[in-house]
């Protein structure tokens, strides 16, 4: 009875995709997959081991977990010079609301595990995805600290570039397909007619955008650690600390899964039918996805052994020079394809 | 901030101090914000660099040296000559034999001794071998300096290879304390100039692909040209020295202009060039690792023409050795120091001697009366004639410039503070 009343509450598609699958639980998993991989491929692009010595079986593996752990045992100092509620809210609130996009996407075309009803999901995802970095912000104000200040003032110049180039680049995608349905967008894209490849341009903007966004080589700007320490999270301290660089790497994690379904055929090569039952009609439509997020993810981590970091305004430069002109060609494309009718 | 009981910066003048926080806050201008690069800062050694910004650029840059004096210039008066040279190789240890090279140098021209051809031959190897593990070692600080984590582990990685060749010459990776008045401690091991011809060749391979990967990426070459560009007139005015000196275009090189030991007989060039800028400074240190190449491979073909395992000492101080002496000499390549040489008095009188280190020319300046140890010695360290550089270069430009000028510069703290 009362197992019952839980698994229904966990069940509930909006709190399960939270939480659960894609939410927290799964960006957790992922992320830490992503991370191990990337300091993996980049020691072997550096002719180094990499993680190994947590679990050297597993290739250190387990070294993430440790980390972790180690955050939660480590001491949260709180300076005296600091916005205390801003300080301590602005990171849980950035780590929460970077998850909430992917409750208004679909993980598969069955109608009972949407989370919200779908007519409007692309616009609803796309705003949601704007709002994590107003508490980045804001906890760099609060921390009183001139290297969090200065990491802020970086945060917030890059937020002017690159979301107008998110969405744009995300948007030609619902253009080219003439729905803002998710669920619409996905099933345009099947019979490997992923948008990806019939509209590049607007794909290579996004994940110019997505690295942009989540500090990704060679803008990894805000935090850079040679002029700014740490940028926004210099004065953040053990899982405080831990908080926001994981929520960083959920943005990407984010951003990844919409790119997925908005470019790369969503869960296509399956077709769940009704009445598939949990597991074909959710949970592996659900893993497809996370597979292709996966891969972007790992694309977009490795880029970290190949480039330096750009300067501050250099990568303006290249958002407003270089990258918007692109999305916006990748917006004229998608309209093409859609007066076309190819997709 | 509202919530802070203790007053805030509201208002203040300039030239106004302030209690905040337990901390005393001065305004040092109108809208100019003070950050302190270091001394704990990720992006400094052990030195600060104050920098006044005006919103992102640099208004001003004070860099405050001295975090780590060792007062190596008092300490020298109180010991041996020989002790000395572990000592001053703690300047830069990942330089030694270039560091401590003109001061033996110069006590040699006290004594009015000169080492024997192979000891030369075989100081200039370890000295070669030395440049190119400090320039790789700059070129790493420089790559992480701009982000880039796999132009910091190449070089680091690379590095390895001579620091190995440093060990098995001389029995350690760093303060080798190789070269001493007289001559060398060790004869070169069997095999090793095979082993350094192999290196040469990996290295030259390798130099290809830090072009591929660093030089010649788009992000890198953006963020370096035309950054922190010390014009000619500036660059011989400020007193700049070495790599930094000859990016601006100036041919100045004291193994070419003043060759001491034997870099007369060698046969390498000079890389200079014209543009000034942080990427001219890269370009430089990767050129002269070339030339440190070219110069090992010619230097390990003389040394294979000699007869091996003499030659090594001046005769003043292995003449009168003891044949257990020269039986270790034959049996193990080492070169045991006679104990008159710890006691070694130097005749009275002055002596000056300098050479290219891998950051530029070191001067020594040694002073003898006649005792056991000397009476004064001074050192003039090139990371200190370059320090300046940052006060003149740094201002007008960004914030995030100071590391892609701070890592060009190649500016080593324990160096400059002695």
């Amino acid at each position: 009875m009362v197992l019952d009343l839980i698994l229904d509450i966990i069940l509930w598609p909006p709190l399960f995709q939270l939480a659960i699958l894609p939410g927290l639980a799964a960006a957790l998993i992922v992320v830490m997959g992503v991370i191990w991989f990337e300091r993996k491929a980049a020691a072997r692009v550096q002719m180094r081991v990499g993680p190994l010595y947590i679990s050297p079986r597993l290739g250190g593996a387990l070294q993430l977990a440790a980390d972790l752990l180690r955050y939660t045992m480590q001491e949260i100092i709180i300076p005296r010079g600091v916005d205390r509620a801003v300080f301590i809210a602005a990171p849980l609130a950035g780590l929460v609301v970077s998850v909430l996009p992917l409750v208004a996407v679909p993980m598969s075309p069955l109608p009972e595990t949407w989370p919200i009803p779908m007519d409007y999901s692309v616009l609803v995802a796309l705003a949601l995805t704007t709002l994590p970095p107003i508490f980045l912000v804001a906890a760099a104000w609060a921390s009183n600290n001139k290297f969090a200040v200065i990491g802020g003032m970086r945060e917030s110049y890059l937020i002017t570039a690159y979301e107008i180039i998110a969405i744009l680049s995300l948007l030609s995608a619902a253009v080219a397909a003439g729905t803002v349905n998710v669920v619409e967008l996905v099933e345009a894209q099947s019979g490997g007619k992923w948008l990806a490849l019939l509209n590049p341009l607007a794909f290579v903007a996004a994940l110019v955008a997505v690295l942009m966004a989540t500090s990704g080589f060679p803008f990894e700007i805000p935090e850079a650690e040679n002029e700014v320490v740490a940028g926004a999270f210099t004065e953040y301290s053990g899982l405080m600390y831990g908080v926001n660089m994981g929520a960083a790497y959920i943005r990407r994690y984010v951003y990844s899964v919409l790119i997925a379904l908005f470019f790369l055929g969503g869960w296509k090569p399956l077709d769940p039918a009704p009445g598939a039952g949990v597991l074909g009609g959710y949970v592996l439509p659900a893993l497809v996805v996370l597979v292709k997020a996966i891969a972007v993810m790992a694309f977009l981590s490795f880029l970290r052994a190949v480039y330096g970091r750009y300067r501050l305004d250099q990568a303006l430069d290249v958002a407003w020079r270089l990258a918007f002109p692109l999305s916006m060609a990748g917006f004229g494309l998608g309209i093409i394809l859609a007066y076309l009718g190819v997709v | 901030m509202s919530s802070s009981p203790e007053p805030g910066l509201r208002g203040m003048e300039v030239g106004e101090t302030r209690r905040v926080y337990g901390l005393d806050v001065k305004k040092v201008g109108k809208d100019l914000y003070e950050v302190f690069i270091g001394p704990q800062h990720p992006g400094s050694g052990h030195m600060r660099i104050i920098v006044r910004l005006d919103g992102d650029i640099i208004v001003e840059a004070d860099p405050d040296l001295g975090y780590v004096h060792r007062t190596v210039e008092k300490l020298s008066e109180g010991r041996q000559w020989i002790k000395i040279i572990p000592l001053i190789e703690r300047m830069a240890i990942l330089d030694a034999c270039n560091v401590t090279l003109p001061y033996v140098e110069a006590v040699e021209k006290l004594l009015g001794i000169e080492p024997p051809e192979r000891a030369k031959y075989l100081r200039v190897l370890l000295c070669e071998i030395n440049r190119i593990a400090s320039h790789l070692y700059g070129m790493g600080i420089f790559g992480v300096f701009l982000g880039h984590s796999t132009m910091y582990m190449w070089p680091f990685g690379d590095r390895e290879v001579f620091v190995e060749l440093a060990e098995w010459l001389t029995g350690a990776r760093l303060t080798h304390s190789y070269p001493v008045p007289g001559g060398v401690r060790r004869e070169m091991p069997d095999g090793f100039s095979d082993s350094v011809r192999k290196a040469v060749r990996y290295m030259r391979r390798r130099l290809d692909e830090y072009r591929k990967l660093f030089l010649d990426n788009p992000v890198i070459r953006r963020r370096l040209e035309g950054v922190g560009i010390i014009p000619k007139r500036t660059a011989i005015e400020l007193g700049i020295v070495g790599p930094n000196l000859r990016a601006s275009g100036v041919r100045y090189d004291v193994r070419a202009i003043d060759p001491y030991e034997v870099y007369g007989e060698l046969e390498f060039e000079v890389p200079v060039f014209e543009e000034g800028d942080a990427l001219a400074r890269a370009w430089v240190r990767v050129e002269e690792i070339r030339q440190s190449l070219n110069i090992l491979e010619q230097v390990v073909d003389r040394l294979d023409k000699m007869p091996r395992n003499q030659g090594l000492m001046h005769d003043r101080f292995w003449a009168k050795a003891p044949a257990l002496f020269k039986k270790v000499l034959q049996d193990e390549g080492r070169v045991k120091l006679m104990p008159l040489m710890a006691m070694v008095k130097v005749p009275k009188g002055r002596a000056m001697a300098r050479a290219e280190a891998g950051r530029g020319e070191i001067v020594y300046y040694v002073e003898s009366d006649g005792g056991i140890t000397p009476y004064r010695m001074r050192v003039v360290t090139p990371s200190f004639r370059n320090a300046i550089v940052f006060k003149y270069i740094a201002p007008g430009h960004r914030l995030a410039d100071l590391p892609a000028i701070y890592g060009s510069i190649d500016y080593f703290p324990p160096e400059a503070d002695r």
